[in-house]
C-alpha cells in the first residue's frame, strides 16, 4: 500500500527538514575545524565568507615545529603497550570467564562494569600520593601502569563476551583430541575469538589515546600525551586558534579508521550479553 | 545435553584448575592496579591528609560529615544532575531521531550522511571541548558572526550560569549522540519488518504502526543506552575543565569536578578523596543493577 495524499507527503518533507537540521548539527563543527585550520592568523576573528580566499598551511606547518607530534608520539606508545600488556593478561582471562565453571562469576562481572563506571578521580588520587613518593610522576611506565586501570577492565569484559559465543564443544573436542587446556584456548578458541579480540584491542586503544585526567595530574612534560599537550595552545593572554583546530584534526584523524571498525562492535558489547 | 561421553570428574578438576591459573595474572594485576589504589582512596577519605596544612594521620568521620552541611558539595550535585539530565536526554533523543529518520526516511540514501553522524563519536573529548569553545567565543564563533548579519546578538554563553550549563550539553550531547543512533540502528535491524506489513495489512497507518509496534520494541535499547549514557556523565571532566573551569563562579562544577579541585588546587586530598568515594559508592550501586539486568537477560 503506497501513500501519496497530500498528509503524507507534508509528514515526510517534515521528516526531510528534521534529518537536514540534525544533519547540519553533526557536520558544522567538524567542517568549521578544518575551515580554521587553514584561516590565515590575520583573518581568524572575521567571518570566514569575508575572506574565503586567505587560506594557509601555516598552522599545519607551525605545529610540526612545536612539541605536540612528541605528545601524539606519547600518546601512541602509552595506547599501545597499555593496551598490549591488557590483552595479554586480559585474553586468557576473559577465556576462562566464559568457559570455566568457577564461582563468583557474577561478583567478577560486577567488579568488572565498577571499575568501568567508577570515577576516576578515585583512582587517580591514591596514584598520585604513590606515584610522587615513588618517583613515577612522568614516566612512561607510571603512566601505562595507571591506563591499566582503564583497559584491563574493558579487555576482560569485552574477551568474556567473544568467548562466550564460541561453542563450548570446540573446546571440549580439541581436549578430548588431546590437546591441553592452554593450546585448546591459543589454537581453538582464540583463532574463533579473533573479531571480538581485533575489536576489543581497539576500544582498549581508543579509551587511553581519549584520556585527559590521568594523564593531567601525573605527567609533566616529557611524557606528556597529545590531549593534555593541546591546552599548551591556550595560554594566559592569548589562544591559538589555528594550532587549536590542526591539533584536533591530528588527535581525531589516526583513530578514525580504528572507529569505522569498532563501531559495529560497540553495539555487540552493549546488547551481547555475558552468559552467567 | 549433546550425547558426549562426560570427563571424569577428576580431569573436570584438573580442567578447573587451569582455567584458575588463566585467571591468576588478570586477578593479580587488577589486584595491583585497581584494588590497592581503591583501598588506599578509601583509607585517605577516613584521614586528615592535606598536601599544605600537615598531616596528624588520624582517622574518622570528619571528611563523611563535613559532606553534608558543604554547600559547594551541594552546589555540584545541582551541577551535575542538570548536566546528567538535560545531556543524557537530549543525546537519547536526538540520537534516537537520527536513528530513526536513516531507517524510515531516508533509508537506503545518505551513504555520506551517515558518516558525518558517525565522526562526532571518533573525536577524543578534549577536541570537542575546544571545538565547541570556540563555537561559543562570541567574537570567533561563525555563529555569532552569521547572526550579525541580521543584526542578532548572540548572548555570550559562557560567562552565565545556565548558558555555561547549556554549553557544556551541546558538546556532550555532539559527541555522544552516535553512541545512541548506533545502538538504536541495531535494534531497529533487529525489528522483523513482517511486524510492521501485518499492521499494514490490519489497515494500521505507517504512524501508528511506529508508535504502538516499532517504539515499544525499542525500549530495551532506550534503557541500556540511557543507564550507560548516565554512568559516564557522572564522570564529566574535560569539557569542564576546558570550556568553564567549573565557571561562572562554580556553577559548572559537577561533582566529579569538584573532587578534583579539592584534592589538587585546594590540597586537600582527604576531603576530596571523600567525595570520590561517595561518587565510588553511586557508580557501585548503579553497578550492581547492571550487572544483574545482564545477568537475567542472558540465563
Amino acid at each position: 500500500m503506497i501513500d501519496t495524499s497530500a498528509s503524507f507527503r507534508f509528514k515526510k518533507t517534515i521528516g526531510m527538514s528534521m534529518m537536514w537540521a540534525l544533519l547540519i548539527f553533526a557536520a558544522f563543527p567538524t567542517i568549521w575545524v578544518l575551515i580554521m585550520s587553514l584561516r590565515e592568523d590575520s583573518v581568524i576573528f572575521e567571518p570566514f565568507w569575508e575572506s574565503p580566499l586567505a587560506v594557509t598551511l601555516d598552522n599545519y606547518f607551525k605545529i610540526t615545529r612545536s612539541d605536540f607530534p612528541r605528545a601524539l608520539m606519547n600518546s601512541f606508545i602509552c595506547a599501545g603497550l597499555s593496551t598490549l600488556l591488557a590483552m595479554i593478561v586480559g585474553v586468557p582471562a576473559g577465556f576462562a570467564l566464559a568457559k570455566s565453571r568457577v564461582s563468583g562469576k557474577f561478583y567478577a562481572s560486577w567488579l568488572l562494569l565498577l571499575l568501568r563506571m567508577a570515577p576516576p578521580v578515585g583512582f587517580v588520587i591514591p596514584l598520585f600520593l604513590l606515584y610522587v613518593n615513588a618517583g613515577l610522576i612522568d614516566t612512561y611506565f607510571g603512566l601505562i601502569v595507571a591506563y591499566m586501570t582503564l583497559t584491563l577492565p574493558l579487555i576482560v569484559w569485552s574477551m568474556w563476551n567473544s568467548f562466550a559465543q564460541v561453542p563450548d564443544e570446540l573446546i571440549e573436542a580439541a581436549i578430548m583430541d588431546g590437546a591441553s587446556l592452554f593450546k585448546a584456548f591459543l589454537l581453538v578458541a582464540l583463532p574463533a575469538a579473533r573479531p571480538g579480540a581485533v575489536a576489543a584491542a581497539i576500544l582498549g586503544f581508543l579509551i587511553v589515546w581519549n584520556d585527559f585526567f590521568y594523564a593531567l595530574i601525573i605527567t609533566r612534560s616529557s611524557t606528556v600525551t597529545a590531549p593534555v599537550a593541546v591546552m599548551n595552545f591556550i595560554s594566559y593572554d592569548s589562544v591559538d586558534w589555528g594550532s587549536i583546530a590542526v591539533a584536533s584534526i591530528a588527535l581525531t584523524l589516526p583513530i578514525l579508521p580504528l572507529m569505522v571498525i569498532a563501531n559495529r562492535y560497540i553495539v555487540q558489547s552493549l546488547s551481547g550479553a555475558v552468559k552467567g | 545435553m549433546t550425547k558426549q561421553s562426560k570427563p571424569t570428574p577428576g580431569a573436570t578438576a584438573q580442567l578447573e584448575r587451569r582455567y584458575k591459573a588463566m585467571l591468576l595474572p588478570a586477578l593479580f594485576a587488577v589486584g595491583l592496579f585497581a584494588l590497592i589504589p581503591l583501598a588506599g582512596m578509601i583509607a585517605l577519605s577516613f584521614s586528615d591528609y592535606h598536601l599544605m596544612r600537615g598531616t596528624k594521620w588520624e582517622f574518622d568521620f570528619d571528611n563523611f560529615v563535613r559532606l553534608f552541611s558543604d554547600r559547594r558539595l551541594s552546589q555540584s550535585i545541582y551541577a551535575m544532575s542538570i548536566l546528567s539530565f538535560f545531556g543524557v536526554a537530549a543525546q537519547v533523543i536526538i540520537g534516537a531521531a537520527i536513528a530513526i529518520g536513516l531507517s524510515k526516511i531516508v533509508s537506503t540514501k545518505w551513504r555520506m550522511g551517515r558518516v558525518f553522524f558517525l565522526l562526532p563519536y571518533a573525536v577524543p573529548h578534549v577536541a570537542v571541548a575546544l571545538i565547541w569553545l570556540s563555537l561559543f567565543t562570541p567574537t570567533l564563533s561563525p555563529v555569532n558572526a552569521f547572526f550579525d548579519l541580521f543584526g542578532i546578538t548572540v548572548p555570550s554563553f559562557l560567562t552565565t550560569q545556565n548558558g555555561a550549563l547549556f554549553a557544556i550539553i551541546m558538546a556532550d550531547t555532539w559527541t555522544n549522540f552516535p553512541f545512541t543512533m548506533l545502538i538504536v540502528l541495531a535494534a531497529l535491524q533487529g525489528i522483523s519488518p513482517d511486524l510492521e506489513e501485518a499492521a499494514s495489512l490490519d489497515g494500521a497507518s505507517r504512524v501508528q504502526s511506529f508508535f504502538f509496534i516499532t517504539l515499544p520494541l525499542l525500549v530495551p535499547a532506550f534503557l541500556m543506552v540511557t543507564l550507560f549514557r548516565f554512568i559516564d556523565s557522572l564522570k564529566h571532566f574535560p569539557m569542564i575543565f576546558v570550556m568553564t573551569k567549573g565557571g561562572p563562579g562554580r556553577s559548572t562544577q559537577a561533582t566529579n569536578y569538584y573532587a578534583y579541585i579539592q584534592t589538587f588546587q585546594n590540597s586537600n586530598v582527604a576531603y576530596g578523596a571523600a567525595i570520590a568515594v561517595s561518587l565510588f559508592i553511586v557508580a557501585a550501586v548503579i553497578s550492581f543493577y547492571v550487572a544483574r539486568l545482564n545477568q537475567r537477560i542472558t540465563s
